[in-house]
């Protein structure tokens, strides 16, 4: 039996359920416009070189409620988003 | 230590803790490189029931450059899996383990090898077994002939691979050398020691009988340089991804986001007794192409500074350099940029103009035997070529060359007329080789048989 799929399969989807719930129920288009892929990793930077299977799990920083910058985490990948309306609503969910 | 609990943060996460980099033209195979990169430090061996093991969720790396800009040009990374034989059983092992694939063994650990290129990267092998720790003489019998040399993978190409736990083999004098800079073998000239009627004494080897966990390659040397460039800058590096969220009664850890780099190593101790406690930790976030921003503690290093106050009059030649303020260019040859040619006859592990912390490796120098009269634990300034700052084998004396080389030993290299103090012959923390109980192998991964948890500490 694989840890990680022990993991995997125990960790269910509460922590995860908020997290993507925000933002699909919040974002809508204008959360798509606002993204923008994380930048592509330089030569020699730490970055897998092989594929870590579905990402189910989405993890949300609210870096700066003022100005909206928000990192989203999913995978292995990383997600920059300015969208201040969204960064108020969490704020407010989170209070 | 060489790079063990060497910073704040990373003393508080063994498991990415880089201890030691070594990088050498295989003795018995000269027309390869072993590479070594040794994680989860101070290993205590009857360390049970839960035995050390690589993390699964930490990506582990060795980086290769070979054109001189400390940007990696060959990355080898390696990704573990843990399996559990028996869920259920809280026991690491469940009778005695006599091979890699025992049902016995509980936890397990796999993984795999990539190797990552410019261009972009291939799977080299996955599902490559770890031998299991040296849990004691019942549990793990006859422990080289049945699980060390079976998790030595050949692969194709002619490279080799091992991944687990390993003898310490790095010595130093732990204790001593952080309490107050003392060395016991000058301890009645320590300024704090001579207050306390100490005497000269041997070293005390504060890593001797624990275990460490290697990742280890050997790999043909034309697979790693340059036509025309046999020198290599090599380092590793471990990271984590970014964000992590603990569990909790419902729910288990979760990791996500892409990898960032937590821990790095290059040179021995260049992160531990280099740059100072506030910025170690961001050092380790760093990439070695940023190093010169860390280069203002290598023309200063503090610990020039401390030596004539720690020890009053030894060292009056070091004493007037520092107070002089004079940029130690001598070190940041052997830890920035490698030694330009035309310093030393017929040796250069220069790498360029970029500052970088890398272990540089010139390639096109064989190995010295080590039964030569040539071989010398003290490398370089031993007169021995192969051995560090030329790489680093597993046996160099690497605490005692750079405490030389900090209290001048080196400084003529750049300034001719420089006297070096007398008592700088005379710099050790007083160990060698001899100071290990388990000796390193003669043939890859080169480390030596971890010590059995029965019999450590006894």
């Amino acid at each position: 039996m694989s840890r990680r799929s022990v993991l995997r399969s125990a960790a269910g989807a509460s922590v995860a359920g908020i997290a993507v719930t925000a933002l699909a129920g919040t974002a809508g288009p204008a959360f798509a416009a606002a993204t923008r892929p994380a930048a592509p990793a330089a030569r020699g930077e730490a970055t897998e070189a092989t594929d870590t299977g579905p990402a189910e799990q989405v993890v949300v920083h609210l870096r700066d409620a003022r100005s909206g910058e928000i990192d989203v985490f999913r995978g292995t990948s990383h997600t920059r988003v300015r969208d201040p309306e969204l960064a108020a609503r969490l704020v407010r969910a989170s209070r | 230590m060489s790079s063990h609990r060497e910073a704040p943060e990373i003393s508080k996460d063994p498991v990415a803790d880089s201890t030691d980099v070594y990088a050498f033209v295989s003795p018995d195979k000269p027309d390869t490189v072993t590479l070594i990169a040794n994680y989860i430090p101070l290993q205590e061996p009857a360390g049970g029931p839960n035995f050390y093991e690589f993390g699964d969720d930490v990506l582990y790396e060795i980086h290769v450059d070979n054109d001189g800009d400390a940007v990696a040009d060959i990355t080898y990374q390696f990704r573990f899996e843990t399996k559990l034989t028996t869920p259920d059983s809280f026991l690491y092992n469940t009778g005695p383990i006599s091979s890699l694939h025992d049902p016995n063994w509980n936890s397990k650990q796999f993984y795999k090898v990539t190797r990552v290129e410019r261009h972009g990267s291939h799977v080299l092998a996955g599902k490559l077994a770890c031998p299991p720790c040296n849990v004691g003489i019942l549990s793990t019998p006859d422990y080289e002939a049945k699980l060390g040399r079976h998790a030595v993978h050949s692969l194709a190409h002619g490279i080799k691979v091992f991944a687990g736990q390993r003898a310490e083999e790095f010595y130093v004098d732990l204790g001593s050398i952080f309490d107050l800079g003392n060395l016991r073998p000058l301890q009645q000239f320590n300024v704090f020691a001579k207050a306390h009627g100490l005497k000269s004494a041997p070293g005390v080897n504060a890593s001797n009988r624990l275990n460490v966990h290697s990742i280890a390659i050997q790999v043909p040397i034309s697979h790693l340089t340059r036509h025309g460039h046999p020198t290599i800058g090599v380092w590793t590096s471990a990271s984590r991804q970014r964000a992590r969220v603990h569990a909790d009664a419902e729910t288990e850890h979760f990791v996500s986001g892409p990898f960032t780099q937590v821990s790095r190593l290059g040179n021995p101790l260049f992160n531990e007794v280099i740059v100072p406690l506030g910025d170690k930790d961001r050092w380790n976030r760093t990439r070695p192409g940023s190093d010169k921003h860390f280069a203002k503690y290598v023309k200063h290093p503090e610990l020039a500074g401390l030596l004539p106050v720690l020890y009053p009059g030894a060292f009056p030649h070091l004493a007037a350099l520092d107070k002089a303020r004079t940029a130690r260019a001598d070190l940041e040859a052997i830890l920035l940029t490698g030694i330009p040619s035309g310093i030393i006859k017929g040796f250069t592990n220069f790498t360029g103009k970029v500052q970088a912390d890398m272990l540089r490796l010139n390639t096109s120098i064989p190995p010295t035997p080590a039964s030569s009269k040539k071989f010398s634990i003290l490398g370089l300034i031993g007169g021995d070529p192969a051995g560090f700052p030329n790489g680093r084998r597993v046996t160099d004396d690497v605490v005692t060359i750079e405490l030389r080389a900090i209290a001048g030993a080196t400084v003529p290299l750049v300034d001719p007329k420089y006297v070096v103090d007398a008592v700088v012959p005379d710099v050790t923390d007083g160990l060698t080789g001899t100071s290990v109980k388990n000796k390193p192998l003669t043939a890859f991964p080169y480390l030596g048989v971890p010590y059995d948890g029965y019999h450590n500490p006894s």
